[in-house]
């Protein structure tokens, strides 16, 4: 989204693009958010009307329920199942504007209240895991890019080699060696501290690998760029070049891909909870989802779509603050 | 591992209704009993029932329980899946504690009597319990229970299905005398209502609401539900006013466990682990590739409890070809090689069905098991002279078209993990020698759950069914089932079964009753109506330092109010 600055070689040398008022911007990025989110909700709908199988039968217990078809009648009257579409999507939209995310078929709750008493060990474990990418991802950028062939290609075969890594495999073997075989972290710690180390880790080295592998090529570009020779001829040392001026200029990328990374970290956390047995979204999430519990999945849905939006924003918001160039440009405009 | 994952709604339930709607052969005279608490010694089920315990009992402590799903709601009188009655029996009692011969001994109530007519069956309660918020028990309370739980509110298609068609109402005669009134006899009624899905709940908790009584109910039971952190662990803590337990309970007053944390770990692997590393002291179902070491571990006890009902079969459609020729049925059980299968595919952890019930299901016969012990030659035979021939590919053919057998399944992995198919896949190689062509079709969940009860849509299908007694023949196999979900998949016929289970259900006299069942049994496997595979099974594993745990026999739950921790 956005007026993407030009991250490309040659983009320090480029006049600063010129931005719009922030009001006006602010506006708009809303008005667009609302609808990213309006047809999240009617793409949830219309899932939700094609998906298969006898919705009053998933209310009444799902694949094991032996219910009489009196109950399911009254069941379907109940919750309005054959009322007539248009009916029933605008009671849908209706509710979701105003926050009702309706009762769950499994759980007999308000769907809001089962997503915030799960979405907290959830949001932990992506925003720690995101982190610790950034931490891992890094002192090696720093330590390895530019420096010589051999530096470089360890560098980049550690990224190439946690990037290609799947989440599952990784997650069981670090629970295999640390906590099955030193005994280390307990295996069911569940959200105690010391047990948030391992399923962090097990999302974080694959995104370490991605974001290195941006970090590195932006880096190793931005090296060779003017501002980086001026740097050096300001008698800057080589490693104050990098920290302060290159590297500044090579997270950009990983900036943008953070913000996709949080959502779809979301769902990498389903597996991670499973193998640790910690609480979340994605555990309810993968019960809803076997047990045709709709509003449930709906729900989730919408919260990730709804971090989307607000991350992505976000983002916009830290490019300014990355970079210095959107900074001046803004404060003159 | 299969029973753990799979959203297995109580299958038990129906059995009830059946004999239910029908006109029932009542009449047959029932004789007035004041039940006798049965002698607890005479053990039917594999592993299940108090037994005495060495050692003595030390107060304290908290045990970690390991175990597989979580319930959707903790009050058992909602819904009616498997992990809900495992968790309820720590915090519900019930009227009555069931034996694993059938009969029951007191608990909540302390005697009863049944009429002649075996319509009314009158309660005589304990007295001085109290539910863990104050509320008394009483009659009126044993009233509330069943309104509630007979309440479309509560949508327990369980206990719907189970007690609507048989359940008139409920007389309160005075403060600790209760009359349940039903419309036509039903002999296995008390051992229903041993089960944690009839557990005895606070009125004023339930009044409360579903919203609220599914994550807080309240009963009289030894320990008290303290918090259900959802995704992660139900907290309980011991009930230090305990005075109600079972007849046959080892412990006759409060826990010796200060609390219990009932942990949910989905992976078996993970659970096998934890109780490994000792942050379990008891996991819930071995996973079945840990079975033979969890059983050679000097510090891990195993038990292992093989469930009543039906257990995990195959079903044969009997309304169309192949199946509804006796003779293709018989060769399909000769041919199937279930037990080489069932071996293979869960490596020795799980035991070989070969008759119409269970082994640990009351009234359960020997005599009619294992009629078709894998027999390729007779399985040829039979299609011979039904008239299907081998081709060039080795498939048979009968007037052009080619013995094929579409055997539909649910495709997750919760409800087919990989050992499961497996199984089906060995079922399958071993069909193909002699002359089937099965095809194993994979379904979603919801396609299944249609299609599953379409029997134009399939020729075999794997179900399952749990239920304390063997009345449990009469849902999967009568005609008054025929059309009900989930019930008579096999879609049998048979009015001479239907006569015999609706007989054993209206007399209360065992010898009566053993002669009844015994007999249904014996219609079931000669007509090979179906497949068996293998019993339902509970494997707990539990650490050396917890003594005194036992299953009940009803539905497998753990007894963990006679169990202490050891330093």
């Amino acid at each position: 989204m956005s007026a993407t600055p030009s991250i490309t070689a040659g983009g320090a040398l480029e006049a600063p693009p010129r931005r719009r008022i922030p009001g006006q911007v602010v506006l708009r990025r809303l008005v667009g958010a609302l609808l990213v989110l309006w047809a999240a909700a009617t793409l949830c709908f219309a899932m939700q009307e094609l998906s298969p199988g006898n919705k009053a039968l998933a209310i009444l217990g799902g694949s094991g329920a032996r219910p009489p078809q009196e109950q399911i009648e009254a069941t379907e009257e109940k919750y309005g199942l054959n009322d007539p579409i248009l009916q029933r999507y605008t009671r849908f939209i209706g509710n979701l504007a105003t926050g009702d995310l309706g009762t769950s078929y499994q759980y007999k709750q308000p769907v809001t209240s089962l997503i915030s008493e799960q979405v907290g060990p959830t949001l932990v474990l992506v925003l720690v895991s995101t982190l610790l990418a950034w931490v891992i991802a890094v002192p090696i950028t720093l330590l390895t890019a530019g420096r010589g062939r051999l530096r470089s290609s360890f560098g980049s075969g550690f990224e190439a080699f946690f990037a290609g890594m799947p989440p599952y495999w990784l997650g069981l073997v670090l629970l295999v060696v640390f906590a099955f075989e030193l005994g280390w972290f307990p295996a069911i710690g569940g959200t105690s501290p010391d047990a948030l180390l391992l399923p962090a880790l097990t999302l974080a080295l694959p995104l370490a690998g991605f974001l290195g592998q941006v970090t590195r090529d932006e880096f190793e570009r931005g090296l060779k760029q003017p501002f980086a020779v001026s740097a050096r001829t300001r008698g800057a040392s080589e490693a104050e070049v990098r920290r302060r001026h290159v590297l500044r200029h090579a997270l950009l990328p990983g900036v943008t891909l953070t913000g996709w990374a949080i959502g779809a970290t979301i769902s990498g956390a389903v597996l991670v909870e499973v193998i640790y047995a910690r609480p979340g979204l994605g555990q309810v999430l993968v019960n809803a989802v076997s047990n045709q519990d709709l509003p449930v999945v709906v729900g989730i849905t919408m919260l990730v779509a709804l971090i989307y939006v607000v991350v992505n924003l976000l983002v916009d918001l830290l490019y300014v603050v990355v970079d210095p160039r959107l900074r001046t440009a803004t404060g003159v405009a | 591992m299969k029973p753990s994952l799979k959203s297995r709604l109580t299958a038990l339930a129906v059995f009830a209704a059946l004999a239910a709607l029908t006109a029932v052969v009542s009449a047959c005279g029932g004789s007035s009993s004041t039940a006798a608490p049965a002698n607890t010694t005479s053990v039917v089920g594999v592993g299940a029932g108090a037994k005495k315990v060495e050692g003595t009992p030390v107060k304290g402590g908290t045990l970690v329980y390991g175990t597989d799903r979580e319930p959707t709601c903790l009050d058992p009188h909602n819904l009616g899946d498997m992990p809900q009655t495992y968790v309820a029996r720590q915090y519900l009692d019930s009227l009555v504690s069931m034996q694993p011969d059938g009969t029951v001994v007191p608990w909540l109530a302390e005697k009863w009597n049944i009429s002649k007519d075996g319509l009314q069956y009158t309660f005589y309660l304990k007295k001085g319990v109290n539910f863990t918020d104050g509320t008394p028990f009483d009659a009126e309370a044993v009233k509330a229970n069943f309104e509630q739980t007979l309440d479309p509110e509560t949508q327990s298609s369980t206990n719907l299905v189970y007690l609507l068609p048989i359940y008139k109402g409920v007389d309160v005669l005075d403060k600790y005398t209760v009359r349940i009134n039903l419309k036509r006899p039903y002999s296995p009624f008390l051992d229903v209502l041993a089960q944690a899905f009839f557990g005895m709940e606070s009125p004023k908790a339930m009044a409360r609401g579903i919203k609220e009584n599914c994550v807080s109910p309240v009963g009289t039971g030894p320990f008290i539900l303290k918090k259900w952190k959802k995704g992660q662990e139900i907290d309980l803590v011991r009930n230090p006013n305990y005075n109600s337990p079972p007849a046959d309970a080892n412990n006759q007053g409060p826990a010796y466990l200060d609390a219990i944390t009932w942990r949910f770990i989905p992976d078996p692997s993970v659970r096998w682990q934890a109780l490994q590393s000792g942050e379990a002291q008891a996991i819930f179902n071995i996973p079945p590739e840990d079975f033979a070491a969890a059983q050679s571990d000097p510090n891990i006890e195993v038990q292992q409890f093989v469930h009543a009902g039906i257990g995990h079969y195959i079903v044969l459609d009997n309304s169309e070809p192949p199946f509804d020729d006796l003779k293709v049925r018989q060769a399909f059980n000769y041919a199937a090689n279930t037990a080489a299968a069932v071996e293979s595919a869960y490596q020795g952890a799980y035991p070989v069905a070969t008759s119409a019930i269970s082994s640990g299901t009351p009234f359960y016969t020997a005599k009619y098991a294992n009629l078709y012990p894998h027999n390729l030659a007779k399985a040829e035979k039979l299609l011979d002279e039904a008239g299907w021939k081998k081709n060039a590919n080795g498939v048979r053919e009968k007037d052009g078209k080619q013995l094929t057998v579409k055997f539909i399944y649910g495709s997750s992995p919760g409800e087919t993990p990989p050992a499961e198919l497996t199984l089906y896949q060995n079922v399958q190689a071993a069909a193909k020698e002699a002359g089937f062509e099965v095809t194993l079709v994979p379904q979603p969940l919801a396609q299944h759950n249609e299609q599953a009860n379409i029997p134009k849509d399939y020729d075999a299908e794997p179900t399952y069914w749990n239920c304390p007694t063997p009345m449990c023949m009469y849902i999967v196999a009568s005609t008054e089932t025929y059309d009900s979900p989930f019930a008579n998949m096999s879609r049998i016929k048979n009015p001479q079964l239907d006569q015999t289970l609706l007989a054993a259900a209206a007399t209360t006299d065992r010898k009566k009753q053993a002669a009844l069942y015994g007999k249904a049994q014996q219609i079931i496997a000669e007509n090979a109506y179906w497949v068996p595979m293998y019993p339902e099974q509970t494997l707990l594993g539990i650490s050396k330092k917890l003594k005194g745990v036992w299953i009940e026999p009803s539905e497998g739950e753990p007894i963990l109010s006679d169990a202490w921790l050891e330093g």
